[in-house]
């Protein structure tokens, strides 16, 4: 017996739903409320466009995000055309972005140890700042982390150095500098 | 909308003395209502956006039809009954699915196709600045879940730190995003 009493869900319960990030129990009990709450069908139907959006985004290349293997395999899965750029702290690289990369991706090594969150910028030699991210998580034992850019966006800037700097996030205490690195950066190159 | 509400569609739907224009609108507005629901739950459980569509489409059949025949004992309790005649096909699907599997493994090389997004996609020009205005870890949480396809738990062990820490901060980045996607609309 289906029942519309029972409370409808709350949108974050929806997404874990189709993410399974519940139990085979609630997920008959979120399915029997959706087949008899047209409101409630609506709302899972619009969990379903964000995820599916999120995704065509990604697959676009179109998102600026550090990530990790997990997404970097699924953009290999998916074709998507992705060059990597891997650097210590400390060190410069030649980089160019082709005409038709879709992601530039930069690993990014450094001695994480004690460190949970890191914030990063880059900069121009002149000062100006081009990106910047707060609060990048950091697993315990972790040795780089990956930055991914929409290609577009690098064949966008100017040709020059560009100084990437990880700190430790606002609030840590000791040296916030954890390493510095710098993007050469030679502009679109064609085939 | 009440399951009230579909009870009346689908006494509609099963009456016999309703004219062939009274008895095609019913069935209409009954297709309407659920073969969206019927089709999510296609999305949840097969493998891709075809089976689920083919899925909204037998569902609904089997359930007017039944309706038709005088088979569905409460009509007042539709949701219920096409909900359960969803999990029947699904469960028959996947039987069947596993045979085809089975025989295409055995007989010739199978490619998977890469899914392309479809009119359901959100406009990602709206998207997409929502999606960058998230904190960095709410965006790399939403990354890994809705494009890595990665559960709570995998992505909090990427992350050093837990399933439930995981949830709460894609709830919230979820949140920001719908709040973000309609505050042009409510402007």
């Amino acid at each position: 017996m289906t029942n519309t009493s029972a409370p409808c869900p709350s949108f974050g319960e929806l997404s874990d739903y189709w993410t399974s990030d519940i139990t085979p129990g609630d997920a008959e009990r979120i399915e029997a409320h959706i087949f008899a709450c047209e409101r409630c069908a609506r709302m899972l139907a619009d969990a379903e466009r964000l995820r599916d959006g999120i995704g065509a985004l990604a697959r676009a290349g179109s998102t600026q995000a550090f990530v990790n293997d997990a997404v970097l395999n699924r953009l290999a899965r998916d074709g998507v055309r992705v060059r990597s750029y891997a650097l210590g702290p400390g060190e410069t690289v030649r980089c160019a972005a082709w005409a038709d990369d879709d992601v530039i991706v930069a690993r990014l090594r450094a001695d994480f140890t004690g460190v949970d969150s890191v914030d990063a910028e880059m900069r121009f030699d002149t000062g100006e700042e081009w990106a910047q991210a707060t609060d990048v998580p950091v697993r315990m034992g972790e040795t780089e982390l990956v930055l991914a850019l929409p290609a577009a966006l690098v064949r966008s800037a100017p040709t020059g150095p560009m100084r990437l700097t990880l700190r430790r996030s606002a609030g840590a205490s000791g040296e916030r500098i954890l390493a510095e690195y710098v993007f050469q950066h030679e502009g679109t190159l064609q085939r | 909308m009440s399951t009230c509400e579909d009870g009346v569609v689908a006494r509609a739907v099963a009456a016999t003395d309703a004219d062939e224009a009274t008895a095609a609108a019913a069935e209409t507005e009954l297709y309407r209502r659920f073969a969206p629901r019927v089709r999510l739950f296609g999305l949840k459980h097969l493998p891709d956006r075809s089976a689920a569509d083919d899925l909204a489409q037998q569902v609904m059949l089997v359930v007017i039809t039944r309706l038709r025949a005088g088979e569905v004992r409460e009509p007042d309790q539709i949701g219920s009954f096409v909900l359960g005649t969803s999990r029947m096909m699904v469960a028959g699907q996947r039987r069947g699915e596993r045979r085809r599997a089975a025989i295409v493994a055995r007989f010739e090389p199978f490619d998977e196709a890469t899914e392309t997004s479809n009119d359901l996609a959100l406009d990602s020009r709206r998207l997409a600045p929502c999606l960058a205005a998230l904190r960095e870890r709410e965006r790399t949480i939403v990354l890994m879940t809705y494009y890595a396809d990665r559960s709570a738990t995998e992505i909090a062990a990427a992350l050093g730190t837990t399933a439930g820490a995981v949830r709460v901060s894609r709830h919230r980045a979820l949140a920001s995003i719908r709040d973000c996607i309609e505050a042009p609309r409510a402007s």
